[in-house]
């Protein structure tokens, strides 16, 4: 045993020390790991909190996890995230990462973090938990796109997702479903407008225009913004980027679209005659425009002290240009019955009489136009067939039959990629090029709704103008097609959006139908927002102010600039609608029997007066006469208006039977709810029901 | 003095039934008794009994075939210690591999151990393959330990291929396709055994099931029995191979 050198000996021993040092790196590294200290961090935290006590009661050393098997959750956020069910940590002076949550409809410990926040609930790293690494590729959503998170499980809309409503509106809105196959979008009836017989109804140059930027309206400066980024409203029709041969092609190609001779709706030949050389038919004809009320769906740009904006609704299409767009026997034909040309189309078949239809097709094409439309477009001669021939290629080749319907040609099915599952893909799926954008999903999104060419210089999407607001909107509706959450168990938790539909047969569906009513108001949850909401309208309205209204709609709102647009509905028409919705549309909260005129008497309308005038301060909100307030609606007339079953049903609850309205519930005593009734019901103008304004009904 | 203290301490051991009971014999004073002491314990036994001195230098062997043999055991002990938080399972494999980092005690430590001392053992075994290779010790009379010696390179090359799938990433995915892939170039053979190496026709969780079991089972198994022929054909071949110039000046 003594034979060992001494040489060899002092090397073993310092190689042993060596080795033992290496070793011991691992613990040390082990104990410096990001979350013990940051347990370390949150233990020193809690002792300069005044309630250190209870936060250390409920904190221990070790890994907290949140596990739940059954969604495949394994998330150890709060393992730093340690403050995240303190109340009293809630404070933005709280620093991250002991923040309490904020007040949320689902718990943390019942749904984990990274079922809403994405990340990787298992790492126990800040960047790792947080990024995207080498080794994960699903990062943290950004708070501004939460909402998409809602999405991927509640498919209807939440009072708590505004951005992920307007997003998946805007889906509608602007024809994804045209190309890409989405989660939970259908494709609707009609995407873009029926191309059959386009060539009747404008000219080549316009459509040479049109197709090479479709936002029509110049500003000051020469740019072309009105109809888009400034007022928020996007046109429908994104830009393509055609090349002059391109846009020559197509625009032969859709002027040589007519379906034999143009519908020609002749007018009394008397009435032209009679109007034709009065000088002021054209202010005539924009008198009318402005009585029906043309513009609660269409805008039309007004130019204010050297500012230009849109004024009106958003359901039509813009008219401000529209006079040196149409051809005049289309628009004639147009007014008299919309669905003749489109069958799909939104808008109502108004009553026309020869003189208005005349005086107001006058006003259109000879003010709303803009002779320096078509001066940058090249001089174009009449369509040649080679041309004809491009432009039907390029109809299919650019994806425009995806929107549009032309008879006799069949869009390609699934034109664009699949999106079902966008807002699952990771990075290395996604296609960049040189865009010099962040390597984010959100930022490929966007890049690819704004200027598709920059992140792939092949593509066929054509690019949209759209105001940052809506952007970050249809991000969020994107992000939340995930595909379906089948992966992580969430399948059986989606909460399908409802299904509601509204459509009665038979007399009352036939003038339903010929109005669009279903365009602007809601009847059962299925219809349009614009306009108020008429599933009760039977036990608000009395059956005799419902005609009059429909035949002549004065606003209920005078501060409203988007109003209910004048028909010109015959007697049996408003008859029909008005004993359908007083007959069907009723309140299950609402008794109209249960108030009778013996309830109403002079002694309690005397005392409702005072209560309206004195302790509730109704006027502050409301107008009676000449004075009051604009925030609720009128009630000079409400007397002739208004059941008074409903009014005392209103008075009660107003929230049971309209939720969200501003009305405040006063829980008034009984006495003074009949009181109130009684004194409204004296409200009447003009003593019984009839058609107030001069005028009404005056186009028959 | 502390000499006779250890030295009182175990002869009073040696004296215990239970160590009598182990050992059976005396103190090994003599070369017999040595000798016996050595052929009488199963972990012994494979060694030789007499080691001459100058095989023990370094520039005799390197120590090589001994350095992989601490590598094996470094492989087994870590490794043993990894199929404690390992699942060969689809979904589960890639996590165990992040917790090791994320939550476990000196995972990370553990899997670069494993890792490391695994490419080292196949550099360890090629180089003492060429060393005795150029020593001539594949000559008569060490031609069947040269044999047994190249069955153990092929284990350690299958042991570190089947691993390689374990972490189930895209690394361990691409290069266990490329691999069974060759192999499905074998003439006549070369699809059905690439098709009873992967359980199926494609990599997934039948492949990883079968290169686990391999990796942790059959492979270890084969070289420790390979190990114990190789240690023991040492001793029966007539000790180790060492050039003439060394015996002459030793």
């Amino acid at each position: 045993m003594g034979k060992i050198p001494k040489r060899l000996r002092r090397a073993f021993a310092i190689s042993s020390v060596l080795f033992l040092g290496v070793l011991a790196v691992s613990p040390v590294k082990d104990l410096l790991q990001e979350w013990k200290q940051s347990r370390r961090d949150y233990v020193r935290f809690a002792e300069t909190r005044p309630d250190t006590k209870q936060l250390l009661a409920d904190f221990h050393p070790g890994i907290d996890q949140i596990w739940i098997p059954e969604m495949n959750v394994t998330d150890r956020c709060t393992t730093c995230h340690q403050g995240i069910h303190q109340a009293s940590l809630l404070d933005v002076s709280v620093p991250q990462p002991f923040r309490a949550h904020t007040p949320m409809p689902h718990q943390v410990e019942k749904w984990g973090c990274v079922v809403c926040h994405r990340g990787q609930g298992l790492a126990t790293e800040v960047r790792e938990a947080h990024e995207t690494t080498l080794a994960w590729e699903q990062p943290l959503l950004p708070v501004r796109y939460i909402q998409a998170s809602c999405g991927v499980c509640h498919r209807g809309t939440l009072p708590e997702t505004p951005q992920l409503d307007v997003g998946r509106e805007l889906l509608v809105k602007l024809n994804c479903a045209g190309c890409h196959r989405l989660e939970g979008i259908t494709r609707p009836a009609m995407l873009g407008p029926d191309l059959t017989s386009v060539g009747s109804k404008a000219s080549r140059a316009w459509f040479y225009k049109w197709l090479k930027e479709p936002r029509t309206i110049t500003d000051s400066n020469g740019n072309t913004t009105v109809d888009g980024v400034e007022n928020e409203e996007e046109p429908r029709m994104p830009q393509f980027r055609l090349n002059e041969k391109e846009l020559r092609a197509l625009s032969a190609y859709l002027s040589s679209l007519r379906t034999g001779p143009a519908e020609t709706a002749k007018l009394d030949p008397r009435v032209v005659a009679a109007l034709e050389r009065k000088p002021d038919t054209v202010d005539q004809g924009e008198v009318r425009f402005r009585q029906m009320f043309c513009t609660t769906c269409h805008s039309v740009a007004v130019t204010r002290a050297g500012e230009t904006k849109l004024i009106g609704g958003e359901i039509g299409p813009e008219l401000t240009k529209v006079g040196s767009k149409v051809n005049p026997d289309w628009l004639l034909a147009w007014l008299r019955n919309p669905q003749a040309s489109m069958p799909h189309s939104q808008m109502p078949r108004y009553g026309w009489s020869d003189e208005d239809l005349y005086k107001v097709t006058r006003y259109i094409l000879s003010k709303l136009t803009d002779p320096d439309l078509m001066s940058d477009v090249p001089r174009l001669e009449g369509p040649a067939q080679e041309e004809i021939q491009l432009g039907q290629r390029l109809f299919l080749e650019k994806g425009c039959a995806s929107c549009h319907f032309v008879k006799g040609v069949s869009p390609q099915a699934d034109f664009g990629p699949n999106l079902s599952n966008l807002g699952s893909k990771t990075l290395s799926q996604l296609e960049f090029s040189k865009a010099k954008i962040p390597r984010t999903l959100i930022a490929y999104i966007q890049a690819k709704i704004t200027d598709p060419v920059s992140v792939n210089p092949a593509a066929r999407m054509p690019q949209y103008q759209l105001a940052p607001r809506h952007l970050e909107a249809l991000t969020t509706a994107l992000l939340s097609m995930t595909g379906g959450p089948s992966s992580s168990g969430l399948a059986k938790l989606v909460v399908p959006a409802p299904k509601p539909g509204f459509h009665p047969a038979g007399a009352f569906g036939e003038v339903y139908e010929r109005y669009k009513c279903y365009v602007c108001h809601r009847f059962n949850g299925y219809g349009g927002t614009l306009a108020p909401d008429l599933s009760y309208e039977g036990s608000r309205a009395q059956r005799s102010w419902l005609v009059a209204f429909l035949k002549n709609p004065q606003t209920l709102r005078p501060t409203l600039t988007l109003r209910m647009p004048q028909f010109n509905m015959t007697d049996a028409e408003a008859a029909t609608l008005a004993d359908y919705l007083a007959m069907v549309t009723q309140s299950p909260a609402v008794n109209l029997g249960s108030v009778t005129s013996k309830d109403l008497t002079p002694e309690a309308a005397r005392l409702g007066k005072q209560l309206y005038e004195v302790k509730y301060q109704c006027r502050s909100c409301h107008t009676i006469g000449s004075s009051g307030g604009y925030v609720g609606p009128n009630l000079t007339n409400v007397g002739n208006w208004m059941n008074a079953a409903w009014i005392e049903e209103w008075l009660r609850d107003p929230q049971g039977l309209v939720p969200g309205t501003i009305e405040p519930r006063r829980t008034l005593p009984e006495q003074e709810v009949t009181a109130l009734a009684a004194y409204l019901m004296t409200l009447r103008q003009g003593g019984a029901a009839k058609p107030a304004a001069p005028g009404a009904g005056s186009a028959r | 003095m502390a000499t006779t203290w250890t030295q009182q301490t175990l002869n009073h051991l040696r004296r215990t039934r239970a160590w009598k009971s182990i050992f059976r014999r005396g103190p090994a004073r003599t070369n017999r008794t040595r000798s016996l002491a050595i052929f009488g314990n199963i972990f012994l036994h494979v060694l030789p009994v007499k080691v001459r001195e100058k095989s023990l230098r370094l520039r005799a062997t390197y120590y090589l075939g001994s350095f992989s043999f601490f590598l094996f055991v470094v492989l087994t002990v870590t490794g043993v210690l990894l199929m404690f938080y390992y699942h060969p399972a689809v979904p589960e494999a890639y996590r165990d591999m992040k917790d090791l980092r994320f939550v476990v005690a000196n995972g990370v430590f553990l899997r670069n151990l494993h890792r490391l001392a695994a490419q080292v053992m196949v550099a360890a075994v090629f180089w003492h393959m060429f060393h005795v290779f150029f020593r001539g010790g594949y000559k008569p009379p060490h031609e069947f330990n040269w044999v047994v010696g190249v069955g153990l390179l092929l284990v350690t090359l299958f042991l570190s291929y089947t691993g390689y799938l374990l972490p189930w990433d895209q690394l361990a995915f691409w290069a266990i396709t490329v691999g069974t892939n060759i192999i499905s170039y074998v003439p006549i053979l070369g699809h059905p055994i690439r098709f009873l190496l992967l359980g199926g026709n494609i990599i997934g969780e039948n492949a990883l099931l079968r290169f686990y079991v391999l990796h942790c089972v059959i492979l270890p198994l084969a070289a420790v029995i390979l190990i114990a022929v190789h240690f023991w054909r040492i001793q029966k071949d007539g000790g180790l191979t060492v050039r003439e110039d060394h015996e002459r000046k030793g």
